[in-house]
């Protein structure tokens, strides 16, 4: 796969059509050659743009990279739950996936919960493939590339970055390195709880209403901070009305880019960027208007109880 | 206001798409059964396209279930269940309620639904065609009105509109046996909601004013005017559902004030997160929580917050207060900490 075949490729998941299942192949296969070399926690240098979930709102996507930039002119960092939920969690995943290839040092892709052949059994992603491409060749092709994401990721030494948030297993970014990440992720443990877990208003560790992963409280973030010399932990995972929240002292962040999740929360979405000086500014964006955002031939009604 | 007016488009259109909210509320039910949530033998004959719903919609489908049944139980138990009692179930749809109350060896005096001809038209379709069902409302059945009504020992289908409740419905029952000195409870399970108010509140009213001891149990959405809520007004309006109801009744507040402020003798409102996080027993919590992960925790909150369940009573007779009181939920919270203390 030449670099014009996949600008060509770009081009197309950027309006949203698919790509051939030969072609997701050989994307994947090109993605999973840069994800080895990554490090469980990728090191990403400032100035970066931070976003949350994404899942598979596709045209809130490129609402996003409107109001941050594209890529590769802004530097991004994912953190994870790119499909699952939203209509076009292939064209999603695949378009991250692509500039990922092609601009391997402008975009950091970190895992979700959402990246498991388990959860997207459930939530959508894994009937989405089987319905875009009748086979499941591309899903699982996709949940391959899944096991080989980043767990964390660290941003010029001082900010650590995760999907969900810590362990009661780690308390060192060290120990993070030595999981062995290649696997689907696992029920219970450090890297179930990285992806899984939220902070609370608790002290210490506390049992998660998610069924997977703990609740942490403030001082759990306090010592992990001092510990490995941190100033913020910034995680996704939780939908958050206003987009964004700071909680215990602004020493950890939720960031949420998925505007009006699964077309019904009515939420605004917000990204955070950092300049080379760590300054941060918070934007806020809505969901693409209707009339942008297409509709699917057959359109999946959200739920409510009637 | 004749919904097969082919003159009133609007209208028709949008009748025909609460109708619908039928299918929808009943494939909810067929999934939460499938995936171990709740028990319900029936719902399988009434359902025509299953499909899976996510978790937080089967979770919503539990509580309303089975929180709704318990109510129910506990009214049918008032004075012991020898007691005489009917039901009536407004806009009843494809609910299974009657055939899984039945299974259960509960009695009725009379169980009565009443919904649109197009739907009981084909509740009477396959209730006919399943012995499992026809079974259960006996022998001395008899199907009337062109098939679309059903007249049973302790079964009641009519086919009418809500809109015309006291004119023509009240009559209808009464010649089918409904008792005005029994106690009655009606039951809106998303319905009253589609409703003008002053529709719905006629109904309301006549229920407060006729009968010597009567109990109103209502599901159904709250808090338009937030963002999720006014999301949902909007997604639901591209669906051509209008919720006419939900300004008039916006909180838990003005869901026990629609009653109380006609007279009625005690409301309750209770939304669904409360209901979920404190009237249900936390072993049939765990049970669930291995059932499905339920990821969209934010999202339940959201959606639960805006549903509730309330429920009031009228008696003439003040010493029936006391038993009419205990229709309640039980309060597993409170039992918790005082398990905590001793």
């Amino acid at each position: 796969m030449g670099q014009s075949d996949l600008d060509v490729q770009i081009e197309k998941l950027r309006n949203c059509e698919l790509i051939s299942e030969d072609e997701v192949k050989e994307l994947c296969n090109k993605a999973r050659e840069i994800l080895i070399e990554e490090s469980n926690v990728q090191r990403v240098n400032a100035p970066v743009t931070i976003c949350g979930d994404i899942h598979g709102q596709f045209y809130d996507l490129k609402e996003l990279f409107k109001v941050g930039g594209d890529c590769p002119e802004t530097n991004y960092l994912f953190l994870g739950d790119f499909v699952d939920r939203g209509f076009y969690s292939v064209e999603t995943f695949l378009l991250l996936l692509a500039l990922k290839v092609r601009y391997p040092d402008r975009i950091t892709l970190i895992r979700g919960n959402h990246e498991s052949r388990q959860i997207t059994q459930v939530y959508g992603f894994y009937d989405e493939c089987l319905r875009k491409y009748g086979s499941i060749c591309v899903w699982r092709h996709c949940c391959e590339i899944f096991d080989y994401m980043s767990l964390a990721a660290i941003i010029e030494d001082k900010i650590f970055c995760v999907h969900g948030g810590l362990s009661p297993n780690i308390n060192t970014i060290d120990q993070i390195r030595t999981i062995d990440r290649k696997q689907e992720v696992p029920h219970d443990g450090a890297m179930c709880d990285l992806l899984w877990s939220d902070p609370d208003d608790i002290e210490g560790w506390g049992l998660s209403p998610r069924g997977a992963g703990y609740l942490f409280g403030g001082d759990v973030v306090e010592r992990y901070l001092h510990n490995n010399n941190l100033e913020l932990i910034a995680r996704a995972h939780q939908l958050v009305m206003e987009g964004y929240r700071l909680m215990f002292n602004d020493t950890i962040v939720t960031v949420w880019s998925a505007p009006n999740y699964c077309y019904r929360c009515g939420n605004v979405a917000a990204i955070l960027e950092l300049d080379d000086k760590l300054n941060k500014n918070y934007k806020k964006f809505d969901a693409a208007p209707q009339e942008v955002r297409g509709l699917p031939a057959k359109k999946p009604a959200p739920d409510y109880f009637l | 206001m004749d919904f097969r007016n082919p003159y009133r488009e609007d209208t028709s259109i949008q009748d025909n798409a609460i109708r619908e909210t039928n299918d929808d509320a009943i494939t909810s039910k067929f999934s939460a059964v499938n995936t171990g949530y709740i028990k319900d033998d029936f719902v399988k004959f009434f359902v025509k396209k299953p499909a899976r719903r996510p978790p937080i919609i089967n979770r919503g489908s539990y509580v309303r279930n089975k929180q709704l049944d318990f109510l129910i139980t506990k009214f049918l138990d008032i004075g012991g269940s020898d007691v005489k009692k009917q039901i009536v179930s407004l806009g009843a749809g494809s609910d299974t309620r009657y055939f899984h109350f039945k299974s259960l060896s509960r009695k009725f005096y009379k169980y009565f639904e009443i919904d649109y001809p197009e739907v009981t038209s084909k509740k009477v379709f396959t209730i006919h065609k399943h012995k499992e069902l026809f079974n259960l409302i006996g022998s001395d059945a008899k199907i009337g009105k062109g098939g679309t009504e059903i007249y049973a020992s302790d079964y009641c289908l009519l086919a009418g509109d809500l809109r015309k409740f006291v004119e023509v419905l009240v009559p209808r029952m009464e010649s089918n046996g409904f008792d005005r000195s029994i106690p009655t409870l009606f039951l809106s399970e998303c319905v009253m909601i589609y409703m003008d108010p002053e529709d719905s509140n006629k109904i309301v009213e006549w229920a407060g004013a006729n009968l010597i001891s009567t109990m109103f149990l209502v599901y159904e959405q709250i808090l338009p005017n937030d963002a999720f809520g006014s999301t949902m007004l909007q997604n639901l309006k591209l669906r051509n559902i209008e919720l006419r109801g939900i300004h008039a009744y916006p909180n838990l507040e003005s869901q026990k004030s629609r009653f109380l402020s006609r007279g009625w003798s005690h409301a309750e409102a209770i939304d669904i997160n409360e209901i979920h996080d404190s009237h249900i027993d936390p072993k049939e919590l765990a049970r669930m929580s291995k059932l499905e992960i339920l990821d969209e925790l934010e999202e339940w909150h959201l959606l639960a917050a805006h549903y509730c369940i309330a429920w009031a009573y009228k008696v003439i007779d003040e010493s029936q207060k006391l038993l009419y009181d205990q229709v309640r939920f039980v309060d597993y919270r409170k039992k918790g900490r005082k398990g905590q203390s001793c």
